[in-house]
């Protein structure tokens, strides 16, 4: 395992102008680590990878990168490499070039140029490549290409902005598990950017997500996915995002629009109003229990997602595509009461029994 | 119609329209080939004759007779080429800096570069005239390139600045993690992709330079004669020597010509270069 490609951001913070993008950051990446940085557009993850990377100077806090301060380190001395979701090619020089780049930036020897640049371009599969310009590739070919610039240097800690959002769906997901087989290959510390949850989950070894500026949940992805801290971050993962319905919660009792759930658990809460989450797989068709109608069927192959009417409230449920809902038809359904979430109102944030 | 004999017609049409403006376009220029080797008292006649015994007389007064143009070519050089280094090698860095750094006035800054096109030149020859008077600049060299390069800089600014501000940043970005420094991010990333911009601004600042003719005859004098005033003298209050001028003129064309020629495939190359860059990007 490495022990390079370390880092911690401790309180970090960034304005630009008034405007403040990103506040309170606290982090700590271990070395090896696949690392993701997960939320919706705008939440400021992007940010921090830039700061990470010195292209962004904090306003508030401190980055550490293998112990040694590193807040106002130029991006050339902090030893990480990194692909960005343009790839930013070069598109004057050919493939072997691009990838040569870093290699003659740091004054390598000519002679060991041409064999790291093979290796590199090998281990990405775009060895039959190198003789072309960037504008003749395909789009998974130049996101190859910058995969291949970054690792030439042999970097402490790798760095990847939403690098597969400008492919198809298909290669996406082949190029996901190429990703993370590269990833260990290399045993480098990788700090990933997305907004695609299903990304996030399939190739963390832990993530934070993040909301409005600032970090709302550090985890694994079971962690983040079966315990999520607050209601934001449960609405936000999970497809379908999780149901959330106002109830109230009283003697270990939660009443749904004109529903009663029993949450004995929860008993000791007492009387509040909460946000009561269930996750689309976890409700069951039942022979008796709440009574919902079915409003709209999606098919999906081999589920299917139902929006429900339970006592006016909407729920949706994914089932297998065998059960045969029709619209309009009523049904009963049944919920273990272990896989609800109990979320404060007011705060947003998680109760736990 | 069919969809193939509809391009076939559009074809057809676009031709003939490229033709009809090729040939207004060409006119003067031929014209200007025929008297040229034409005997200048056949010149005059009326009608103007196309079939004529064609002389190389006219040329070879132009180049080596007693009122040559060659050292007024080579003064013409001189201007063009000081003028358009000075300003490529002042007006890149300008216009990249403008380009990307957040420069306090960058608004006033853009606006004042365009406000100098605005000036009629005619407006600007006195004082200029007194300035380059009053600092003993007159029919110089020196002062000639500065008073061309008070024109072609803000326009070779204004020129690049867009060409600079189409190359992502991500691009330099992605240098600088790669260890380069910011100025071998430009000088290997930002520059090679510019090449097509500075080949326009080339062309462009070279043939104002080499074409100028107002502040030449006025700023300029006995030592510093380009060849558009030396042309003036084939005109004089006797007689008009069309046949020499028209001779002097196509002479005076030919290096502009060769430079089009020449920096054609690198404006090519920078337009193409372009095309293939966005589908990677944005």
């Amino acid at each position: 395992m490495t022990s390079r490609g370390e880092v911690r951001l401790e309180g970090v913070g960034k304005s630009f102008g008034e405007t403040r993008v990103l506040r309170d950051v606290d982090l700590d990446i271990r070395p090896g680590e696949f690392f993701s940085l997960l939320g919706p557009s705008g939440s400021g993850k992007t940010t921090t990878l830039r700061i990470i990377a010195g292209l962004e100077t904090a306003t508030e806090g401190y980055v550490h990168l293998d112990g040694t301060d590193a807040t106002l380190l130029p991006p050339g001395d902090r030893d990480v490499a990194m692909v960005f979701q343009s790839y930013a090619l070069y598109p004057h020089m050919s493939v072997e070039e691009n990838i040569a780049f870093p290699l003659k930036m740091i004054k390598t020897p000519a002679a060991e140029i041409g064999p790291a640049v093979r290796e590199a371009a090998a281990r990405v599969r775009i060895e039959h490549l190198l003789a072309r310009k960037p504008g003749q590739l395909s789009g998974g070919q130049q996101q190859r290409c910058a995969l291949a610039r970054a690792i030439v240097r042999k970097p402490a800690l790798f760095l990847l902005d939403e690098p597969l959002s400008n492919l198809d769906a298909k290669l996406r997901v082949e190029t996901r598990i190429e990703l993370k087989r590269l990833q260990r290959s290399l045993d480098v510390t990788a700090v990933y950017v997305t907004h695609d949850q299903e990304e996030a989950m399939s190739l963390s070894d832990r993530m934070a997500i993040f909301m409005d500026g600032r970090i709302v949940q550090i985890g694994t992805p079971e962690e983040v996915f079966s315990r999520p801290a607050s209601v934001q971050v449960a609405g936000f993962l999970g497809n379908p995002p999780m149901n959330l319905l106002d109830a109230r919660l009283s003697g270990g009792t939660a009443s749904v629009g004109g529903v009663s759930l029993p949450l004995p658990r929860y008993a000791a809460l007492g009387e509040r109003e909460v946000t009561i989450g269930i996750r689309a797989s976890e409700v069951r068709l039942a022979d008796r229990g709440m009574s919902a109608t079915v409003t709209l069927c999606e098919l999906l192959g081999e589920e299917m997602i139902i929006d429900l009417d339970v006592g006016g409230a909407m729920l949706r449920a994914k089932f297998p595509a065998r059960a045969r809902l029709a619209e309009g038809s009523d049904v009963h359904l049944d919920v273990d009461p272990d896989k609800l979430h109990v979320f404060d109102r007011a705060t947003g944030m998680r109760l736990d029994p | 119609m069919s969809r193939r004999s509809g391009s076939a017609l559009r074809g057809a049409i676009l031709m003939a329209v490229s033709a009809a403006l090729l040939l207004v376009w060409i006119l003067p220029v031929l014209l200007s080939v025929l008297t040229s080797f034409k005997d200048e008292k056949e010149v005059l006649a009326y009608p103007p004759t196309v079939v004529f015994e064609a002389t190389l007389k006219n040329y070879v007064a132009v180049l080596a007779g007693p009122s040559s143009i060659v050292p007024n070519l080579t003064s013409s050089l001189i201007i063009a080429l000081a003028t358009t280094i000075l300003s490529i090698v002042i007006a890149v860095p300008a216009a990249y800096a403008i380009a990307r750094l957040r420069l306090p006035g960058r608004q006033p800054l853009g606006f004042y570069v365009l406000a100098t096109q605005l000036v009629p030149p005619i407006g600007l020859i006195i004082p200029y005239f007194l300035i380059l008077n009053g600092i003993g600049w007159m029919d110089s060299y020196k002062g000639l390139v500065l008073i061309y390069i008070t024109f072609s800089l803000p326009f070779a600014i204004w020129l690049m600045v867009s060409y600079f501000e189409d190359i992502p940043r991500e691009m330099e970005e992605a240098a600088l993690l790669d260890r380069a420094s910011r100025w071998q991010a430009f000088w290997y990333v930002v520059l090679p992709q510019a090449r097509g911009a500075i080949a326009v601004t080339v062309i462009f600042v070279f043939l104002n330079a080499w074409n100028e003719f107002l502040f030449a005859v006025i700023l300029g004098g006995a030592t510093v004669k380009p060849v558009t005033v030396a042309m003036y003298n084939y005109i004089n209050t006797e007689q008009t020597q069309w046949a020499q001028l028209c001779a002097a003129a196509l002479i005076a064309m030919l290096p502009v010509i060769v430079l089009g020629i020449v920096a054609q495939k690198h404006i090519v190359k920078g337009l193409t270069a372009g095309a293939v860059k966005g589908s990677g990007r944005r």
